[in-house]
């Protein structure tokens, strides 16, 4: 079966207005007579609020008001675990720096500005908790007195077969302790918006979101409001990745316009973004992984302990998933996993590209890397004799869905970056010559793996509406499908209307995807989990196949006017399930996507920089729905990946923080960038995928750290266990090794 | 209050500003032109990148006084109503823009390259971009547009 537009890189649905600069993102609304509103932020860590005088800044001519926890309906709110306030008031802690004391609202954001710093915190500070580690311990300060006597928010256990016969049957057994960062999403759009009250009286918010639906819950609950009296309008989204999952400007747009009834306007500034708002889970890993002298894994014994910061936020769903993924893309037998969440005083971490699954693939291929090299075998071969294929048992007990596509992802890499396969086995390229006397050169390889949609029971569904507009002749003039997916840059919309416009048998450019509105627009779950192709994807077929049908009747009664709709779930396929508290046995996750990639790399031997001269990155996508839009999150995930390896670090000192700008966090530039890119689409399909897709926005990221640190092993012998390698710590690992230091 | 006096995008333009005003505020704010996105505020990401007679400055750092009688070109100024320009088209064409908000600020880097540069090298493209920012893309794509819109501006005799 050939298709019309599934398959062809169309132009995105946004792009001209995109390159125009005409598409609106938050901070480009503005609304008649609006106001505008500045956060009082906790000035620390862990403390009790004693006394909050907001006098001084009520004086200043221009303020309008000033919001503490008093004028909060319900002063609660949360994505996973309500555990956190909208505005702590006197009496109550501070559990990290994000917290809110008040919001100050003016006629001007200069007003606003110059009022925030004239309200007055007094605080108890209180014993600050920074690693997860010592947070876990009997006796450690307790972040959350409410939720019981531990800061322990979580212990997942995995016990698969024999961990003492699996160790005993290994010739070779490797142990590490890894330590991966808090990672900043940092989307170059800063949280803004703009609340008010719409004609229908409504509180509104105009924010960039990732599911729309899930803040309406939360909003609505926060303002005690039912869920029609609340409305969120998604405009252009400059990026998420996980970040605008959880509210952080949402329900304080909504809090200003219900309390003051007129349009408030609140942008954040760098500075505000970096310092106030969730990252990634810094994941601490005790790796064990023991294979036969032939290279079969035998056994794993894994421990990892996730910083969950100042409130749960996702951690417990992320933790899961890093439990699942904790033993990589392999057949292990034998396996023990204790996987923990713990508060602390640090940052709020919560979803970020990779879920949980981000982390453990560091220190699983890090494991991988260094078992080849200790059983003497090539890390490309070793990987072939033990990685997934359909039906294969995974970590968790169950078998491995069709489409498993790991091993040709490998397969196309390593052909790609000059592997040559003999008989059983892999032989490595040679690399050429460094570029310079004072360079080494070396190769890394890793994969990873990840699932898509919602996992362990979660009912994950999408409802879509799609509305026909017929001409004269009865043909379709125009589809509109509208869904609650967020966009926020990899091309959703354009994807879903790809897949609209192929299941319709209509051009492309007849399609529209509506502007995500909640009162215009059904639930189609979270932009996350790389669910929308595959969830979405498959809603959309389903209720343009319904739209179909019903043009047929429309064609004998006249009718112009056609919609259907069509909630799809993720049961329907496969039903997921929650771990056994006892072993961990369960079918965790719906559909899953596959990623291999190889770095070349030379390490400059005199300052420990490392430069990445290749990169090739094959990912199973199971159909590329869009193929340029597919290399494009490939470059983006390597662009993060590359980030995680050599220079992204959140630091933070006793809960404060101490990168706050992009002069102090470094995001890759496009010079430190790889120089040569070389993208793989490999299409193993996955029978329940529309049109065989699986997800591919987090897969992408999944590999490069581990690639590119196995490659600086290869370069000049050292292992970087806890990232980013920074050529400073890569320097005095070099001197380490030559006993210098 | 001063008056400032522009040719913005071709247009002159008065506009009263403070002594302390910037750029990227005076476009956004006070000319509607919200193209000119800010997300560092202290130029280290060039989203707010736009032409001061020809050069890429950052908006979000530069006094709007300094543009006193002086050419300006924002994103607005690129294209026709129903023709974009040829580096507008080629990120188009080679699925550049991603969240699209560094977009605008690198398709403005990319003129000012092009305008001085017809002919960059891969490298001078990099450095031309080096600047900006982007979360999105890993920056291939973009490189690759910009390749594409030299090559299109050197079937047509130059930018322009």
């Amino acid at each position: 079966m050939s298709n019309r537009v599934v398959g062809q890189s169309v132009p995105k649905i946004d792009a001209a207005t995109k390159v125009r600069g005409q598409r609106k993102f938050p901070q480009d609304f503005n609304m008649k007579g609006q106001l505008y509103a500045k956060v009082v932020w906790s000035e620390y860590p862990h403390a009790r609020v004693l006394k909050i005088d907001v006098s001084p800044a009520e004086a200043l001519p221009g303020v309008v008001a000033i919001l503490t926890s008093k004028d909060v309906p319900v002063n609660e709110y949360g994505i996973n675990i309500v555990d956190q306030p909208v505005l702590v008031g006197e009496g109550e802690k501070v559990r990290w720096l994000g917290d809110r004391i008040a919001i100050v609202i003016g006629e001007s954001e200069k007003i606003a500005q110059e009022a925030r710093q004239l309200v007055r915190v007094e605080y108890e500070p209180l014993p600050v908790v920074s690693d997860p580690r010592e947070a876990m311990k009997p006796g450690a300060p307790l972040i959350h007195e409410e939720r019981g006597d531990s800061n322990i928010l979580k212990h997942i256990k995995i016990r698969k077969g024999d961990i003492e016969k699996g160790f005993a049957e290994a010739d070779v057994v490797i142990e590490s302790y890894y330590v991966t960062p808090h990672v900043e999403h940092a989307y170059m759009q800063p949280e803004a918006g703009v609340g008010y009250i719409d004609e229908k009286g409504r509180v509104t918010v105009i924010a960039a979101a990732q599911w729309s639906h899930d803040d309406l819950h939360q909003i609505s609950h926060m303002l005690d409001l039912p869920l029609d009296q609340v409305r969120e309008i998604v405009p252009a989204i400059g990026g998420a990745f996980g970040g605008r999952e959880d509210m952080y400007i949402q329900h304080l747009l909504a809090l200003c316009a219900y309390c003051v009834r007129r349009p408030v306007k609140m942008v954040f500034d760098r500075e505000e973004s970096i310092r106030n708002t969730g990252k990634r889970h810094p994941y601490y890993m005790k790796y064990r992984t023991g294979a036969t002298k032939e290279g079969k894994l035998t056994a794993v014994e894994i421990e990892l302990i996730s910083d969950a910061g100042g409130y749960a936020s996702t951690s417990i769903p992320v933790l899961n998933n890093a439990a699942s993924f904790a033993a990589g893309p392999y057949v292990v037998p034998h396996a023990k996993v204790d996987a923990y969440t713990v508060y602390t005083n640090n940052a709020v971490t919560m979803a970020m590209r990779g879920f949980g699954s981000t982390q453990p693939a560091f220190a699983y291929e890090m494991q991988m890397n260094k078992l080849a090299e200790a059983l003497g075998v090539d890390p490309v071969e070793l990987r072939m004799k033990n990685l997934l294929e359909d039906g294969s048992i995974a970590l968790t007990g169950n078998p491995m869905p069709k489409g498993v596509g790991i091993k040709e992802t490998l397969r196309q890499a390593a052909l790609g970056a000059g592997w040559r396969e003999e008989a059983d086995h892999w032989i490595k390229p040679d690399l050429g010559t460094p570029s310079a006397p004072y360079r080494r050169r070396g190769i890394g390889v890793a994969c990873g793996y990840k699932n898509v949609g919602y996992s362990f029971g979660f009912d994950d569904k999408t409802r879509v509406i799609v509305e026909l507009a017929l001409d004269e002749s009865g043909e379709i003039a125009r589809a509109l499908v509208k869904l609650g997916a967020s966009d926020q840059g990899m091309g959703a919309h354009t994807a879903l209307a790809q897949i609209a416009a192929e299941a319709l048998g209509i051009d492309y450019e007849k399609v529209r995807v509506a502007l995500v509105d909640t009162s215009v627009v059904p639930d189609a779950g979270s932009c996350s989990a790389s669910r929308h192709v595959y969830m979405s994807g498959n809603a959309v077929i389903r209720a343009c196949q319904e739209a179909v049908r019903k043009r047929q009747e429309a064609l004998r009664t006249g009718e112009r006017r056609v919609s259907a709709e069509y909630e799809y779930h993720g049961r329907s396929v496969r039903p997921t399930t929650p771990y056994d508290d006892e072993n961990g046995m369960c079918d965790p996750h719906i559909s899953y996507g596959y990623t291999s990639q190889i770095a070349l790399v030379e390490v400059d031997v005199e300052t420990g920089q490392t430069e990445v001269l290749k990169l090739l990155a094959a990912q199973d996508v199971g159909k590329a729905i869009n193929p340029e839009m597919v290399k494009g999150q490939a470059g983006g995930g390597v662009h993060m990946g590359l980030g995680y390896a050599l220079t992204e670090k959140f630091i933070q000192k006793e809960g404060l923080v101490k990168t706050r700008r992009f002069s102090e966090y470094h995001i890759p530039t496009v010079a430190d960038m790889p120089r040569e890119f070389i993208p793989f689409i490999v299409e193993v399909p996955d029978p329940t995928g529309p049109f065989g897709a699986k997800g591919v926005g987090e897969m992408t990221t999944l590999p490069t750290a581990p690639a590119i640190i196995s490659a600086i092993h290869d370069a000049v012998g050292i292992w970087i266990d806890n990232l980013p390698a920074t050529a400073e710590k890569v320097w005095w690992k070099m001197k380490e090794k030559a006993g210098m230091a | 209050m001063p008056t400032l006096k522009m040719i913005l995008n071709g247009q002159e333009v008065f506009v009263d500003v403070e002594a302390g005003d910037l750029l990227a505020d005076v476009l956004r704010d006070r000319l509607g032109l919200i193209g000119t996105k800010i997300s560092c505020g202290e130029g280290e990401c060039g989203a707010c990148t736009v032409l001061v007679d020809g050069k890429a400055v950052d908006s979000c750092l530069y006094p709007a006084l300094k543009v006193q009688g002086r050419e300006v070109v924002t994103i607005e100024g690129l294209g026709e109503d129903n023709r974009l320009d040829p580096i507008q088209q080629a990120f188009v064409d080679k699925t550049a823009p991603q969240c699209g908000y560094c977009i605008p600020g690198m398709v403005i880097s990319a003129k000012a390259l092009l305008d001085e540069n017809p002919h960059p090298t891969r490298q001078e493209i990099e450095e031309g971009i080096s600047g900006n920012l982007c979360r999105c893309t890993g920056y291939y794509q973009i490189i690759e547009a910009i390749e594409l819109a030299a090559e299109r501006l050197a079937e047509k005799g130059g930018p322009k």
